[in-house]
């Protein structure tokens, strides 16, 4: 079975102030990196818009229209200091989302194996209703629901690798017995959360922080000790990753050290889990990632491994 | 890099660096700072934590000198390098 790369133009039409390192040429970058030979049986689809109600799974309707209604007509506003809309944003936004909604529906059916959703605005900081950190609307979370609502599996599981705390997937599940989130990030960093105490009401909250100056041997242990036991003990039916490349070496706007092969190892980890209690479904979602280069390696390198799916 | 941005850390006194050290922490603890900032400012704390363990280290050998010199000889007979 196939694994499909799911993205669409309008997400380089999320604007953001020149210099800022979440900007339209990482997907630029991306593309170009999986347009390689290497890469002739990924199928390409373009992400579909999500329907309001679908977001709103995750976040009050008052804010995705919010949301909405604060998208300017030219420029560009800014919502903290970090997020900013321009008049693109919110159809990307849409894009975003929809892409994880329409990889969850494809696997789900069984008519891929996996999928990566490389498109932006990314989700994880965006907590139920507030934006931030890049972030609009919880791409991730709201795929995980989406596969529950509708397609009525019992466990979803959010795992996020990311080097910045997802905030936002973790206030959002919080208090949710039926979906796991497992994170393994830098501490001390932005957002600020993620410490290992950080549990959940249900205990289903699973954060495993690294040092500044961890690279593959740390995050690893980190896996194998901490996120990929609760995994497999959770069960999950569905695995979403929340795909973030900024712990790679060369990313500006962190200190941990992991390289190409790293992603290819916590992917091929992750597929395995899948492989036990999910039948193999795995949607993976682009969250961060800032060098360029960095980036579209191991992206690269995470998809290669997405596509040795059995 | 550090050495290059954070060059002013090394004429500051300890009390000074370990006051902008603890608001940084506390900053990055309650979430305050700009995900983009964020690895800025908390190499800047990297920079001030060094400084302060340096002007410990500096302290610890004074401190060392004075302990030797009172075991082994009479008192006061040392000067103490408090400069």
């Amino acid at each position: 079975m196939s694994t499909l790369l799911i993205t669409h133009l309008a997400c380089l039409e999320h604007l953001t102030p020149a210099g800022h390192p979440e900007r339209p040429d990482r997907l630029r970058a991306i593309e170009r990196a999986l347009a390689h030979e290497r890469f002739p049986s990924l199928v390409r689809v373009e992400a579909p818009a999500a329907s309001l109600e679908t977001i709103a799974l995750c976040h009050p309707m008052s804010y995705i229209t919010a949301i909405r209604d604060a998208t300017p007509k030219e420029g560009l506003l800014g919502l903290d200091a970090d997020t900013t809309l321009s008049p693109g944003s919110f159809e990307a936004a849409l894009r975003a989302a929809g892409g994880a909604v329409h990889a969850v529906d494809e696997v789900m059916a069984g008519r891929a194996a996996n999928a990566f959703v490389a498109t932006r605005p990314p989700g994880h900081h965006t907590e139920t209703a507030r934006p931030m950190g890049f972030c609009l609307f919880n791409n991730a979370a709201i795929a995980a629901r989406h596969a529950q609502k509708k397609h009525g599996i019992e466990r979803a599981a959010v795992v996020d690798f990311d080097v910045h705390h997802g905030n936002g997937s973790q206030d959002i599940f919080w208090s949710d017995r039926t979906v796991m989130y497992g994170s393994t990030h830098q501490m001390p960093l932005y957002p600020g959360t993620g410490a290992a105490s950080e549990r959940g009401e249900h205990n289903t909250v699973v954060n495993a922080p690294l040092r500044p100056g961890d690279g593959g041997e740390e995050f690893r242990a980190a896996f194998e000790t901490v996120v990929l036991p609760r995994l497999r003990d959770f069960r999950p039916d569905l695995i979403v990753i929340s795909a973030g490349f900024d712990a790679h070496m060369r990313d500006p706007l962190a200190n941990l050290n992991l390289v190409e092969g790293d992603f290819d190892w916590v992917t091929r980890k992750l597929m395995e889990v899948a492989d036990a209690s999910a039948g193999g479904r795995v949607v993976s979602v682009l969250e961060g990632g800032y060098d360029l280069q960095g980036l579209s390696n191991s992206v690269a390198a995470h998809v290669a491994a997405l596509m040795q799916a059995r | 890099m550090a050495e290059n941005t954070h060059s002013d850390v090394n004429r500051l006194p300890f009390e000074r660096a370990i006051e902008e050290l603890e608001s940084i922490v506390k900053r990055l603890e309650e979430g305050k700072v700009p995900l983009e900032e964020s690895v800025a400012i908390y190499e800047r704390g990297e920079a001030l934590k060094r400084r302060c363990e340096e002007l410990l280290r500096q302290a610890e050998a004074r401190v060392e000198k004075i302990t030797l010199d009172a075991a082994g000889k009479p008192t006061g007979t040392e000067p103490l390098d408090v400069t």
